[in-house]
């Protein structure tokens, strides 16, 4: 009776109605995240295809080539992950890699771990800091220290696939001017919390698909810490890293800027471990999303002003960023505000309709991942189906407001200063000079 | 009263006021209870210390243990050559009052000479015998001083005299008179010598982990704050100042601007860096390099006589139960009983049809008894090896790991059997004592039967740490 009234509610819609209604998902959120995706997506397939030989080939000069690719793990107290991290090394297809760890200050049982890896000879180069500087001064402490042509860096709690170092390097030796890709991250432990299963359907669809169709259009704005490629002169040339949170995509804008590419490899997989409760997802979202005003609107922001050095595709990378993310964010609570008050009698339909809508256009996008992705995908991957009705409500409204209060935090109040992932010393100077 | 006699060589004829002269050569024929001391002159301490050197060698009691007092003209002699001599004299301040005065403070160590003459032999031929007299007679802790002039490191100064160059025997000596219960030992300090040659002087160096070099470098790790750019000191010296490279900030103030994470050790060789280096040691002596835990670490001891070992020192080495038991026992070496106890447990494994077990015996408060006993010793302890040979079979097995713990093979013994004859060693013992002192010494016995499994050193370990003090 009540579906009946709904079907009869949308059935009397003119398409005025439509749009007034439901904007939000139509004219933005349809058009940018399913429309625009299926369009990229269809036309990469192909492409991927007919660039076969050329793929073969740049994986023959890769092999021919074979440089020195330094692996390098920054991290805190991650010595439990790291024998495992050490020991996907040996099964890699590409061999030439020196692996080099950095403990920043640990004060769990990491060093001796480490060392006796060091020792049996699982890693290549193991460095303490005894006194904590934070993840950037970790990784520009690898990068110190390593040899390797390229750099790829990796979080302590990741794993490889097989073949992800040779799939990461091969567009270095399709394309001269690609500065760093990105590789894929998959959930590692997705099957161990019901936050961990919701975060492997986004990742698949944020990370592997929207990073695919984000580099295609050449606006790909974050190499993620996780697992990242970069080129070692590209590296020198920016001193490294700078202060996070958030140096993953700093660093990934500070490339484009250089005037190098960066792209996302969908096929060069690292798994990854995720908060297992909401809480913690929590916290790492609040951290993440404060990140995007800090760089992208506070530090990076000459990219959107006319300027000498003005790029339209970075500019665009930061705008649509920006828009997406930061502006349309609060769009929707516009939208709340304008359906409680114009249309109180039939906000319950709407609800129903948008729910619906975004349940049609998540099937269709997650569709898309598994076409994109096929051969990539576990078992497992497919059974998140039955979890797509549920992403709505995990990404619309819990992840949603999660960021809400982020960008709100960090504009009123500069949050990420305050945030205990830096030490204090070095929170106080990126506070001081408004990093 | 005694008076000191200063000994003359023959390329040194010397004399001083108030002091007889006696040639090297004559001091044996000398009424030696008439001698105080023997009076080195150390005008050129070369030969003062062949002097000296000389009389500890001599075989005679009464004359390498006689005090000797160095007469000194200058201070630029070797510590241990200065201490080797029970006291010395200046020369610019001899006169007979000093002399009186060395002559009383040396009369306990001239007593206690002439109480063993009575007793002994008029030659003591044993090393280690003569080592223990000499601590004995001084009644002082034997105490070790470093040198650089000794490859070991330490010296003994008043046993240097006996051994000469022969250092390492010093420490061997000593650590066999202390593992036979005649010395104690007080821990002075522990060291690393080379397992080669035994020399202390080992060049620890800091080397590549990669290629063993020591050609390497330490370097300060420098995190700058505001960009977080992290490298070596070096690269942001700039004349005085510290310059970051990557932002070009002048770094003013460590805690506030910079920090310093670690160090890192940089192969000037190899080019390898790393954290921890390799800690290598090079004996100075031969030259050979090797890891520290490859090297020997030996404990440096300071000695004391033990009762027992008082009780050798006046009535000789004879008079020790290991001695007498010896006699009359066939007393095997540790490791030759070792080799039996393998072919016993070896025969026992293959035939299976007999047992054996393995007996040890700890005397507790053996010190107790040599006090006690004094002179009566020798008489009480051949006694109690009678008892021994006469409980144990010719086909056990018996040694001494020192004078109170003794270890035995009783071959086709089983345990209750083996229970039975420590019975009877243990009656023979109580009436013993008791017939001489109005105490009999306890004995802690353990019998174990002899298998395949059992670890000889682990239970001869085992043994040793429950029952000995």
């Amino acid at each position: 009776m009540w579906i009946e009234s709904i079907i009869e509610f949308v059935q009397g819609l003119s398409t005025g109605q439509i749009l007034a209604y439901f904007w939000p998902f139509f004219l933005l959120d349809m058009t940018r995240y399913m429309l625009l995706d299926f369009i990229v997506i269809v036309f990469y397939m192909p492409k991927k295809y007919f660039k076969r030989r050329e793929y073969a080939l740049a994986r023959k000069q890769l092999y021919k080539e074979r440089p020195l690719v330094s692996v390098i793990v920054p991290g805190k107290n991650e010595g439990k992950h790291i024998p495992r991290l050490a020991e996907s090394f040996n099964s890699q297809t590409y061999k030439n890699i020196e692996l080099i760890i950095v403990d920043d200050g640990s004060d769990d049982d990491t060093a001796t771990i480490c060392r006796e890896l060091e020792r049996q000879g699982k890693i290549d180069c193991f460095i303490r800091n005894e006194v904590r500087g934070g993840k950037a001064s970790a990784a520009n402490t690898a990068l110190k220290y390593s040899s390797g042509k390229y750099i790829v860096h990796i979080d302590a709690d990741s794993h490889l696939a097989y073949d992800a170092i040779e799939t990461i390097l091969i567009p270095f030796f399709q394309d001269a001017t690609i500065g760093a890709v990105g590789g894929d991250v998959r959930v590692a432990n997705a099957d161990k919390t019901f936050a961990t299963r919701l975060q492997s359907i986004e990742y698949i669809k944020s990370i592997s698909t929207g990073r695919t169709v984000s580099s295609e259009l050449g606006i790909l704005r974050i190499i993620a810490g996780a697992h990242g490629a970069f080129r070692r002169d590209v590296l020198d040339r920016l001193y490294g890293w700078d202060i996070g949170p958030g140096l993953d995509g700093d660093i990934t804008l500070k490339i484009r800027k250089l005037g190098y590419k960066v792209v996302h490899e969908p096929m060069a997989i690292c798994y990854t471990n995720v908060p297992v409760t909401f809480r913690r997802l929590s916290k790492q979202r609040f951290r993440w999303d404060r990140s995007m005003i800090r760089f992208r609107v506070r530090k990076h922001r000459d990219i959107l002003l006319p300027s000498a050095e003005f790029s339209f595709s970075n500019f665009v990378a930061s705008f649509e960023n920006i828009f997406f993310n930061l502006v349309l964010d609060f769009k929707w609570w516009i939208y709340f505000v304008q359906i409680v008050i114009w249309n109180p009698e039939v906000l319950e339909y709407i609800f129903v309709i948008n729910y619906v809508l975004y349940f049609l256009a998540n099937v269709v996008e997650y569709s898309l991942a598994c076409i994109l992705l096929h051969n990539s995908l576990r078992r497992r991957d497919y059974l998140h189906y039955l979890f797509l009705p549920l992403i709505p409500l995990y990404t619309g409204l819990y992840l949603r407001i999660v960021r809400t209060y982020a960008y709100i935090m960090e504009l009123l109040h500069g949050a990420s200063y305050n945030d205990k992932w830096n030490p204090w010393k070095v929170s106080r100077v990126a506070k001081r000079e408004k990093l | 009263m005694r008076q000191p006699y200063l000994v003359q060589t023959e390329s040194d004829v010397k004399s001083v006021q108030g002091v007889s002269n006696v040639a090297l050569a004559d001091i044996e024929n000398l009424d030696h209870d008439d001698v105080a001391f023997w009076l080195i002159d150390m005008a050129l301490w070369q030969d003062g210390w062949k002097t000296i050197c000389q009389i500890r060698r001599h075989l005679s009691p009464r004359v390498y243990l006689k005090p000797v007092v160095f007469l000194i003209h200058d201070s630029d002699m070797p510590k241990e050559i200065h201490q080797a001599a029970d006291g010395h004299i200046t020369a610019s301040s001899i006169d007979v009052r000093v002399l009186e005065d060395w002559v009383s403070r040396v009369e306990h160590i001239n007593q206690w000479v002439e109480h063993i003459a009575n007793n002994d032999a008029p030659v003591d031929t044993n090393l280690a015998f003569k080592v223990l007299r000499l601590i004995s007679s001084r009644a002082v802790e034997l105490q070790p001083i470093t040198t650089i002039r000794r490859s070991s490191g330490y010296v003994y100064p008043l046993l240097e005299p006996l051994f000469g160059k022969r250092d390492t025997g010093v420490m061997e000596t000593l650590s066999f008179l202390h593992d036979q219960h005649l010395l104690n030992a007080r821990h002075i300090s522990k060291g690393h010598f080379c397992s080669h040659c035994g020399s202390a002087f080992l060049n620890f160096k800091e080397s590549c982990t990669q290629c063993d070099s020591d050609d390497i470098s330490a370097n300060e790790l420098l995190h700058h704050f505001k960009c977080a750019y992290t490298a070596e000191i070096s690269e942001f010296k700039q004349g005085d100042q510290l310059q970051c490279p990557k932002c070009e900030r002048e770094l003013r103030h460590i805690g506030v601007d910079y920090d310093k994470p670690s160090m890192i050790y940089h192969c000037n060789q190899c080019s390898h860096s790393f954290q921890d280096p390799k800690i290598m040691t090079e004996c100075y002596n031969c030259g050979r390099s090797s890891e520290p835990e490859h090297q020997q670490l030996r404990v440096i001891q300071a000695y004391s006589v033990s009762a027992i070992g008082q009780n050798a020192a006046e009535y000789g080495l004879e008079a020790l139960f290991t001695n007498l038991l010896e006699k009359k026992l066939n007393l095997f070496s540790v490791n030759a009983f070792r080799d039996f106890f393998n072919i016993e447990a070896s025969r026992i494994k293959r035939y299976g049809v007999s047992a054996s077990t393995l007996v040890m015996i700890n005397f507790d408060d053996l010190d107790q008894l040599y006090i006690r006993l004094g002179s009566k010793a020798q008489e009480v302890f051949s006694e109690l090896s009678v008892i021994f040979k006469t409980v144990l079979r010719k086909s056990d097995v018996i040694t001494a790991w020192n004078e109170s713990i003794f270890f035995v093979i009783m071959t086709e013994t089983n345990e209750a059997q083996a229970h039975r004859a420590v019975e009877r060693l243990r009656d023979g013992v109580m009436a013993l004592f008791k017939n001489n002192l109005d105490f009999a010494p306890k004995f802690t016995v353990s019998i174990n039967t002899i298998d395949e499994t059992m670890d000889l050193d682990k239970t001869l370990e085992a043994f040793m740490e429950n029952h000995v003090d």
